[in-house]
């Protein structure tokens, strides 16, 4: 496992003064950012279903970014195709105002998407650090933590989102991932400060300790690497809980109306359009469904790929 | 081997007919299933209380009024027989006599007397009402009540303020069985009436003391259901509550079903399924998509009966706010609106698109006005209309877009309940119209009607859906445009206006408004009026009332509802027609009344 010596940056890279002048040290990193990136796609060829996870989300990220400039402003209807059948114009029908469901899906994945990229950043930082502090500092931080901790666990986030809801509207993406991210990160918290405390007693620690290296440095530089796979799947899941939690909200109808909602076109469909009932709104039940399937699916493919790149002990080769 | 193989066939024939014995309630003739759209969501464990809103007290099988209201376009005193077999009103509508069933008894075998709607009319005083008002000065309060025999009561309206509403709301008491609820009224209580009713020292105190008592009689919980419809509950559970007839019941010959189930429902998609599959005998007015609709008429014995229902759906405006205290923003928008669209999308079934807005659903219009309703402005979609009722309002059009006259954006927020999914259709179908007129729309919801309903009286919304409409007594009509929540408050036989955005003054109107060929009105004055004069003088207050909603547009009305209900003939017939009377009432009063046929081969 011994980097080889390169002499150099990485090929036809110029050097500005920013560039280290070591140039060991440069090419060493270079090399692993290369060798990194061979790694990620040796296991990501290694299943074919991965490179489909990856390409799932990258569909999906791309709607969440242009999704809404592919289509106009205000989407057509069409009053003569109220709830109409899949076409190749309608490829899931229409909804109750005949606009097309998959134009719906499609504007709606900003909202949802980057509703869910808020709650898992809030709820991997917030989380991260509580667990890092408590698990690093022990003693009265951690009780304090900890306790802090507990008392968010037990407060139960749906009926109290149905509370605020009440008297917050959350019409935007950003404020509703960031009452979801404060509201669930106690059990990344948790399992953050189990992994630090199992990590610093460790002997790459005891050595970090023992050179008189600041606590930053080995919080930063020791231990966060060490559980940056850990951190890096966990934010991905909490991406399926944000959607999950806010679909259901909307669907329940207790956050404000928005057509292109995934949660509000179930909504719609269910309870107006009775696709429970009758296959004529079944189309316009099943786009955001499936919609929330493929995004579970592609993230849990993703995790699968990842646990691999960040745990060697996994790799076949 | 072949004793063997008898005695098994002999235990498979039990174990079958046990089976088929089993279920004996739901496999027995003459079982009617419907569920109560006055009690979605049963509560087991409610008590058997007609007062109470989730007892298991099912209006029109176990819980009797002296009348049953008929769907009268314009006559609110018209009833079927409940407790009382006949009734003589005043011409004045001064009194009201009532001649109970002869031999009339309680489920439990004790006759039915007058002292027994004494009683009930008691408890009605305790839960407030308009002929059971305590203040002595309320309009249309009952000022005597007297038995005249066993079978006979006569009540008397006071005659300091009368009002057309008196009738019905004696007619509509609920009747219970003194000897079953004596305990809850204390012995004095009709001398702390009369005291509550009158102006002597200690009247205040009094009042207080019947009106505390209402906690009381709502949680009254009676060991056992002694009943004077139809049907005695027998039992309830969270799915459903069965009833079995009464056999004591006046005309129980004539009822048709033997029992009855009212099943649970929380949500109307729940109605629909029990349709889809045939389960329901009746279903009241539940709304409807259109898909669904051909699905429940797929289901064999299946009907759709379609009768008037004097209710409307309006789109009501806040005008203290702006711009919508500008009249020509109010009919800009009415000319925006293309309401058969709107009707299209949200309420296809239930619903037909409003022919303008008058404050009167389309039929009761027609009865009520005649040739005047051709007189009104219909506001057809209009969209250059609008843009010039815009431009008169001062506001301007910059890149396409709507704004306020200083320049400044035009964000109109319509507000519905999340929870009402034709309004909330609607609401969106309106919306999108504007946006493509140019006008910045949204669609805002609240979690729950309860909750909207007091957002809305609190002045927190621009616009909202409102119910509007509500006959057939055209002072509930009007009230709904130009009642407490327009600003004007009834309290003690006195009319106030009050100030937009105080006690309840939402909607924020003008007190006085200049109606063109009427003049200087008052509409909520007129509306009170129409409490106490008679119908020729009704039909002038109300032609001059719909001039000025058409003219002012407090509110656009959007669609007017059809009662569209489903009935199966499977197992039942002589079920009300298209347009019939009884159509608003239970299905319940449709047994009793002997109106409903158990089918022969049942």
């Amino acid at each position: 496992m011994t980097a080889p010596v390169i002499t150099g940056g990485a090929p036809g890279a110029p050097r500005t003064p920013d560039t280290p002048a070591i140039p060991g040290v440069s090419g060493t990193r270079a090399t692993l950012r290369r060798n990194f990136r061979r790694g990620v796609w040796r296991v990501l060829r290694r299943k074919p279903s991965r490179i489909v996870g990856v390409a799932i989300l990258g569909v999906f990220a791309f709607m969440g970014i242009f999704g809404p400039l592919l289509y106009p402003a205000r989407l057509p209807r069409d009053d003569n195709a109220l709830y109409a059948a899949p076409s190749l114009a309608h490829p899931f029908g229409t909804d109750f105002e005949g606009t097309d469901v998959l134009a719906l899906v499609i504007t709606g994945a900003r909202y949802v998407l980057l509703t869910a990229l808020v709650t898992a950043v809030i709820t991997v930082a917030l989380g991260t650090a509580v667990g890092l502090f408590a698990g690093f500092r022990r003693g009265r931080w951690d009780t304090v933590l900890m306790r802090i901790t507990d008392m968010k666990l037990t407060i139960p986030a749906l009926p109290l989102l149905l509370v605020l809801s009440t008297v917050w509207k959350f019409t935007s993406a950003i404020e509703m991932g960031l009452v979801l991210g404060l509201l669930g990160w106690g059990g990344v918290a948790r399992a953050v400060r189990a992994q630090t405390l199992s990590l610093r007693e460790r002997g790459f620690i005891e050595a970090a300790r023992g050179l008189g290296l600041s606590s930053g440095h080995i919080v930063g530089r020791e231990l966060l690497p060490s559980m940056a796979p850990f951190i890096a799947m966990n934010m991905l899941i909490a991406v399926t809980g944000a959607v999950y939690a806010q679909v259901g909200l909307f669907f329940l109808g207790v956050l404000p109306f928005d057509a292109n909602n995934w949660g509000v076109m179930l909504n719609l469909a269910v309870f107006g359009g009775g696709a429970l009932t009758t296959t004529t709104a079944l189309p316009y039940m099943l786009a955001p469904l499936l919609a929330i399937l493929l995004l579970t699916l592609g993230i849990v493919l993703v995790v699968d790929a990842m646990d691999e790149i960040f745990n060697p002990r996994l790799r076949e080769d | 081997m072949k004793r063997l193989a008898a005695a098994a066939v002999v235990l498979c024939l039990a174990a079958v007919t046990a089976a088929c014995g089993g279920n004996a309630d739901s496999s027995a003739g003459g079982v009617f299933t419907t569920i109560d759209a006055l009690k979605p969501g049963i509560d087991a464990n409610a008590p058997i209380n007609p007062y109470n809103p989730k007892g298991n007290a099912f209006r029109g099988y176990n819980a009797e009024w002296l009348g049953w209201t008929k769907n009268h376009l314009t006559d609110p005193n018209q009833f079927y027989p409940g407790v009382a077999q006949s009734w003589q009103i005043a011409p004045d509508q001064s009194s009201i006599t009532l001649r109970l069933h002869p031999g009339g008894k309680w489920s439990d075998g004790e006759p039915i007397t007058a002292k027994d709607v004494k009683f009930s009319i008691g408890l009605a005083y305790t839960q407030g009402g308009t002929a059971y008002a305590l203040d002595p000065s309320a309009a249309g309060t009952a000022s005597d009540i007297k038995i005249v025999d066993d079978r006979t009561i006569k009540i008397t309206q006071a005659a300091k303020n009368p009002s057309s509403s008196f009738v019905r709301s004696v007619m509509e008491t609920v009747i219970v069985p003194e000897h079953v609820w004596r305990g809850v009224l204390p012995a004095d209580f009709w001398q702390r009436l009369k005291l509550a009713q009158s102006d002597a020292p200690g009247a205040e105190v009094a009042r207080a003391g019947i009106t505390s008592l209402a906690d009381k009689v709502i949680s009254f919980a009676p060991p056992r259901d002694v009943s004077a419809g139809p049907f005695v509950l027998k039992r309830v559970n969270p799915g459903e509550a069965l009833l079995v007839k009464n056999k004591n019941f006046y005309n129980a010959a004539n009822v048709a079903a033997d029992q009855v189930r009212i099943l649970n429902y929380t949500g109307n998609e729940q109605v629909w399924n029990y349709l889809v599959s045939g389960r329901l005998d009746s279903a009241p007015f539940t709304a409807v998509p259109a898909g669904v609709m051909r699905r429940i008429t797929e289901t064999p014995g299946n009907a759709v009966v379609r009768g008037y229902s004097p209710v409307s759906e309006g789109l009501a405006f806040n005008q203290s706010r702006k711009p919508y205290d500008n009249v020509h923003v109010r009919r800009a928008l009415a000319y925006l609106i293309d309401r058969r669209q709107v009707t299209k999308v949200a309420s296809p079934e239930g619903g037909t698109a409003s022919l303008t807005t008058s404050g009167l659903h389309q039929q009761a219009a027609k009865a009520w006005l005649g040739d005047g309703l051709a007189a009104l402005d219909p506001y057809r979609h209009d969209p250059a209309r609008a843009a010039n009722e815009l431009r008169a309002a001062g506001m301007k059009k910059v890149a396409g877009r709507w704004t306020m006259p200083d320049g400044g954006p035009w964000k109109m927020t319509i507000n519905v309940p999340a929870s009402f999914s034709d309004w909330l259709a609607g609401a969106k179908a309106v919306t999108s119209q504007l946006n493509d007129a140019g006008i910045d729309a949204e669609v805002v919801t609240t979690a729950d009607y309860p909750l909207y309903l007091e957002e809305m009286a609190a002045g927190k919304y621009d616009l909202g859906f409102w119910l509007v409409a509500l006959g057939p007594a055209p002072y509930n009509i009007f009230q709904r445009l130009y009642g407490a929540q327009n600003g004007w408050q009834l309290f003690g036989g006195r009319l106030r206006h009050v100030a937009p955005g105080t006690e309840g003054n939402w909607m924020g109107g003008a007190e006085v408004i200049d109606v063109k060929g009427a003049g200087r009105v008052n509409p909520g004055e007129l509306a009170v009026r129409l409490n106490s004069v008679p119908e020729a003088e009704q039909r002038r207050i109300v032609s001059t009332l719909a001039r000025t909603a058409n003219q002012d547009l407090p509110v656009i009305q959007l669609w007017d509802y059809v009662n569209t209900q489903v009935v199966n003939t499977t197992r039942f017939t002589g079920f009300p027609g298209n347009e019939s009377d009884a159509l608003r009432l239970t299905s319940g009063v449709w047994l009793q009344l002997g109106m409903v046929k158990r089918k022969s081969h049942i």
